[in-house]
């Protein structure tokens, strides 16, 4: 994986991070946002603009592709390179998770 | 009693914080934004006054029109026009879900947007200043026509000019950091 890939994606934000789990699975942008909204409980709601850019930047950058056009709508799924981003993300998010339980735990 | 009026306003590089607020205050005083034109001269019409959300995507790399449009539009923003580069779009606060929504949810895309603004906007001033105002400052400066004097008091009022804008540039998006950083 290139340096650069690696430097502009992790850490993610977690409107990326979200984009790309839901990308797991065919989909389209207002689909991802309705998902996220379901997802955190209404706690992220991923604006248009920033949808539209992330997924623009994302496909330029490999991480997704193009599958097909419904209603206007653009179809996209993760790339093999979004897959290994996303799993480096996950490992750095479970260990902030496995960390923070051991820190709380001493505390106790 | 008027059912349209047409203002004009000018609005420089960076200021569109400050348009979409212009926007938004005219729709509460029941003045709805219809359109845009080269003389900057804005069109409204009568309407039932409401708290509507005006916003500025500056993009210029859509590859898909329609398609961005239909992004929007699924969120609930209204398209309006597109005017050198700039998309306008609104939304009623009344069908927003948190009351502060915006077409930007992250600091890192909007400061995309910014990026964007200065690649298609700030940087040909750039190169205009340093490329043609500058070296005609000089040509126009050593020659003795009095064609000359007056070519060179104009470019000298135009430098002037420019770099009073570049100045507004980043004086204006070093506000913006401190607002978003705070």
């Amino acid at each position: 994986m290139n340096a650069h890939i690696k430097k502009v994606y992790i850490p993610m934000t977690e409107t990326g991070f979200y984009i790309l789990l839901c990308l797991m699975e065919e989909n389209h942008g207002y689909n991802i946002v309705k998902k996220v909204e379901k997802l955190t409980e209404g706690e992220i709601i991923i604006s248009p603009g920033t949808m539209y850019g992330s997924l623009a930047k994302m496909e330029k950058d490999n991480l997704i592709k193009f599958v097909r056009e419904e209603n206007k709508r653009k179809i996209y799924i993760i790339t093999e390179l979004g897959k290994q981003i996303l799993d480096i993300e996950l490992k750095r998010i479970k260990r902030l998770h496995k960390n923070i339980s051991e820190v709380f735990y001493y505390e106790k | 009693m008027k059912n349209k009026k047409i203002a004009i306003r000018f609005f420089t590089i960076c200021e569109w914080k400050k348009e979409e607020e212009y926007l938004r205050e005219e729709h509460k005083n029941g003045w709805k934004f219809e359109k845009l034109n080269f003389l900057c001269c804005y069109h409204f019409k009568r309407c039932e006054m409401e708290d509507v959300v005006y916003q500025l995507d500056y993009n210029v790399n859509v590859s898909d029109k329609n398609e961005y449009i239909k992004m929007f539009n699924d969120c609930g923003w209204e398209y309006i026009q597109d005017f050198f580069g700039y998309t306008y779009f609104r939304k009623p606060v009344s069908e927003m879900k948190n009351d502060t929504e915006e077409i930007f949810c992250d600091d890192e895309s909007r400061f995309q947007m910014i990026k964007r603004v200065f690649k298609g906007r700030v940087i040909p001033l750039i190169i205009i200043f340093f490329f043609v105002i500058l070296p005609q400052i000089f040509l126009q400066g050593n020659l003795n026509g009095k064609a000359n004097h007056i070519l060179f008091g104009i470019f000298i009022v135009m430098s002037v000019l420019y770099l009073f804008m570049f100045v507004w540039f980043f004086y204006n998006l070093y506000k913006y950091f401190k607002s978003s950083y705070k």
